[in-house]
């Protein structure tokens, strides 16, 4: 059961408006899932419902078997009810974000280690250890003293991966990782993703990205309006796609 | 006697005198702010301007009055501005009469220093924030200094510095409770008189208290709405 | 110290434009007002400080009496002159029997205590809402990052969300600072003799208003400086990412 992921009929909406509508999907040990749809699809929302921080109003998340308990506050609305649950499982699903979200008051290296540090418990010279070998694997050990804001966005996203691998998570989340990166630095960022999956990490990635998705995805999936509107092989849904909007996406996504 | 007859509006009760002195602090703190307005534009030229020697003399008015407490302003100007005000008549126009300047001018006077310091630092700053390219493209049609001036600069300015003079209202407001040590019969120096008389000096520093938020309030609501008027067409972030 | 007023003997006196014989005379006076204004000015600070993370706590919270409670607590506070909360507190509540009957009456009876409490009362709610303005200037993506990397409840607040808080807020508070200083000045109202108190009973005394104002401003403004600097110092040690790289 390790390194795996299950989703079953999940639903999430914010107020009267429901953004995920019974979505279940699974993820073996080596799987790269990536999502893709429109903006507006419910991908990041589906995402973030897998780590908590969006708490789904209803369906299940098991992570390496474990199912994630879920409950309702005072207010009726959903909230997860093993704290220390979340926060041990949320080690185990480590996330990258759009916006990299990197701590401004901590050096590169002390993004690296803080989890490892902190949440985990590990001996500093252990952490500092793995931290810089990470920060070597993402090719920007040079950088290691200096804060975020000195970094180009490529670099930060970058040091942002290595920050998620340093808590040694079974799983990988990616939400829409080059987004918000010039188009020059998007190479990069794809280039150690890549290599990850290589290394048969699993991994749920959200993206853009359809050359990405073609080449590195064991498996794609076509989320519309909060909808699993198709799924497949790479092959499948690039080449012989069957519904109509899946169609249309992909030719005003696929040019150029 | 209960807590409210203290208060009546009569001969027995001190409620119409407290009014007069709410009316009293407002008036010296709208003076204080009009002559610490006067001070700010003299302030901002100076620390704009392109002279070192003039550019010094406007930081040091406005570190050292930013710097020094309100109160010890008030005592200088009290224990020392008629005597300055007389020497300067003696030496300049020869005039060797006593007199005595009026103690209210002379409390708005002290508090518009320390208000106009605060002022100062709000303009300045609004000054810097208006964008160099709205100056340069004022010039590229082809307009006068004095145009972009008062066409281009100054409507800026102002509604950058809406904000911040609101707060130094709001200071200059609390100020003024200092002048009652000057005698002068605002609310502070009304409060005290009351409260000596009627060995009631509760009753009388909440009703004062009252009276300051009262006012901080209503200028708070006011100074909001006449932001969102000097923001027409600007789209908020 | 006698060589120092003769020292003094020999700088112009009345005569002059400035009395310099009697600002110097004087300055000794002044400075001894100076430990009780830092004195004053340490101990506000310090308990303004802890009460204002209460008050602040209190606004943050989903509880609508604590919410409620905190919103006017600094409503008043901020909304009325620091005077008027000064004489409140030395005068106003020594008309009640049950305060002077109480375990308080020994500390409100003095106008020593009466004043820390009414500069600590004040600067409380000025510094709650400096804190919550630095609480709220956390950028939600970073704590979302935290959460995300398995942080939760107090590690969060310590490691990630205090940290960057403090950073924001440091010049803010910086400046409440300085106001606290000035502030400490009207107490003086109350019979302490600190700097203000000293030099007004100066200058009542010797009618030399511009002399005795120059040096007791002096005294302020230096330890204002004093303050500035340990502010700047602060900032550069806790937010070296924001100081332009050489």
């Amino acid at each position: 059961m390790a390194n795996t992921l299950e989703i079953k009929h999940l639903v999430k909406s914010f107020g009267d408006l429901e953004v995920i509508k019974d979505v279940s999907l699974t993820a073996n040990q080596g799987d790269v899932i990536c999502i893709i749809g429109s903006s507006g699809s419910g991908k990041s929302t589906l995402l973030r419902c897998i780590n908590l921080l969006e708490t789904p109003n209803s369906g299940e998340v098991w992570v390496n078997g474990e199912l994630i308990k879920m409950g309702q506050d005072k207010k009726g609305q959903p909230c997860p009810t093993d704290h220390q649950q979340v926060d041990r499982i949320r080690t185990k699903l480590a996330m990258v974000f759009q916006s990299f979200n990197l701590w401004s008051h901590m050096t590169v290296l002390q993004n690296v280690i803080e989890a490892p540090v902190h949440v985990q418990k590990i001996n500093k010279i252990e952490a500092t250890k793995l931290g810089l070998e990470l920060l070597t694997k993402v090719g920007i050990t040079e950088k290691a003293d200096q804060y975020p804001s000195n970094l180009s966005g490529g670099q930060q996203q970058r040091v942002a991966i290595a920050r998620a691998l340093a808590v040694k998570p079974d799983i990988l989340l990616f939400d829409e990782p080059t987004s918000s990166l010039d188009p020059e630095l998007v190479g990069e960022v794809l280039k150690v993703m890549k290599s990850l999956a290589e290394e048969g990490r699993t991994m749920i990635v959200v993206t853009h990205e359809m050359g990405f998705a073609k080449e590195v995805a064991s498996k794609v999936i076509f989320l519309h309006q909060g909808r699993i509107e198709e799924q497949g092989s790479p092959s499948e849904i690039f080449n012989s796609p069957k519904s109509e909007r899946l169609k249309q996406f992909l030719a005003s996504n696929l040019e150029g | 006697m209960d807590f409210l007859s203290f208060l009546a509006f009569d001969d027995t009760g001190w409620g119409d005198e407290m009014l007069a002195g709410m009316f009293i602090t407002l008036l010296v703190s709208v003076s204080a702010m009009a002559i610490g307005l006067v001070f700010s534009v003299f302030g901002t030229m100076a620390k704009l301007s392109h002279s070192v020697i003039i550019r010094s003399f406007g930081n040091t008015y406005t570190t050292v009055i930013r710097g020094i407490p309100e109160l010890l302003v008030i005592y200088l100007f009290f224990f020392g501005f008629n005597n300055a005000l007389m020497a300067a008549a003696k030496s300049l126009f020869d005039y060797h009469e006593y007199f005595e300047f009026p103690v209210f001018l002379t409390a708005a006077i002290a508090v518009g220093l320390v208000s106009g310091a605060y002022s100062t630092e709000v303009i300045r700053g609004s000054f810097l924030a208006v964008p160099k390219g709205q100056v340069e493209a004022a010039k590229s049609v082809g307009m006068s200094k004095f145009q972009i001036f008062h066409r281009v600069l100054i409507p800026q300015v102002l509604r950058y510095a809406l904000p911040g003079l609101g707060n130094v209202w709001q200071l200059t407001l609390k100020d003024t409770a200092l002048i009652s040590v000057m005698a002068i019969a605002e609310i502070m120096r009304t409060a005290q008189i009351a409260a000596g008389n009627t060995k009631e000096p509760f009753v009388f520093y909440i009703f004062a208290a009252l009276l300051y938020l009262t006012l901080t309030t209503v200028s708070s609501k006011a100074l909001n709405s006449a932001e969102s008027w000097a923001n027409k067409g600007v789209r908020r972030a | 110290m006698s060589s120092y007023y003769q020292m003094c003997e020999g700088l112009p006196g009345r005569e002059s434009w400035l009395n310099f014989n009697l600002m110097c005379e004087k300055l000794p006076d002044l400075l001894k007002g100076v430990p009780l204004t830092i004195e004053l000015v340490s101990i506000s600070l310090l308990a303004g400080l802890f009460l204002a993370l209460g008050i602040a706590m209190m606004r943050l919270s989903d509880n609508r009496l604590l919410n409620g409670f905190s919103r006017g607590y600094v409503f008043y506070f901020r909304g009325s002159p620091l005077l008027v909360q000064v004489f409140l507190l030395y005068y106003g509540l020594g008309q009640f029997e049950f305060v002077q009957q109480s375990f308080l009456w020994p500390f409100l009876r003095e106008a020593y205590w009466c004043g820390i409490l009414a500069l600590t009362l004040n600067t409380g709610a000025y510094t709650a809402e400096i804190i919550r303005g630095g609480l709220q200037s956390v950028p939600y993506g970073q704590i979302e990052s935290a959460r995300a990397m398995g942080m939760s409840g107090l590690l969060l607040y310590r490691r990630i969300i205090f940290p960057i808080a403090f950073r924001q807020a440091l010049p803010a508070y910086g400046n409440e600072m300085i106001l606290m200083v000035k502030g400490t000045s009207l107490v003086s109202i109350i019979t302490l003799m600190e700097i203000t108190g000293i030099a007004k009973q100066i200058i009542a005394k010797y009618w030399t208003p511009v002399e005795i104002f120059l040096i007791a401003g002096l005294l302020y403004l230096v330890l204002n400086f004093l303050v500035t600097q340990l502010v700047k110092y602060l900032e550069i040690k806790f937010t070296p990412y924001l100081q332009h790289p050489k």
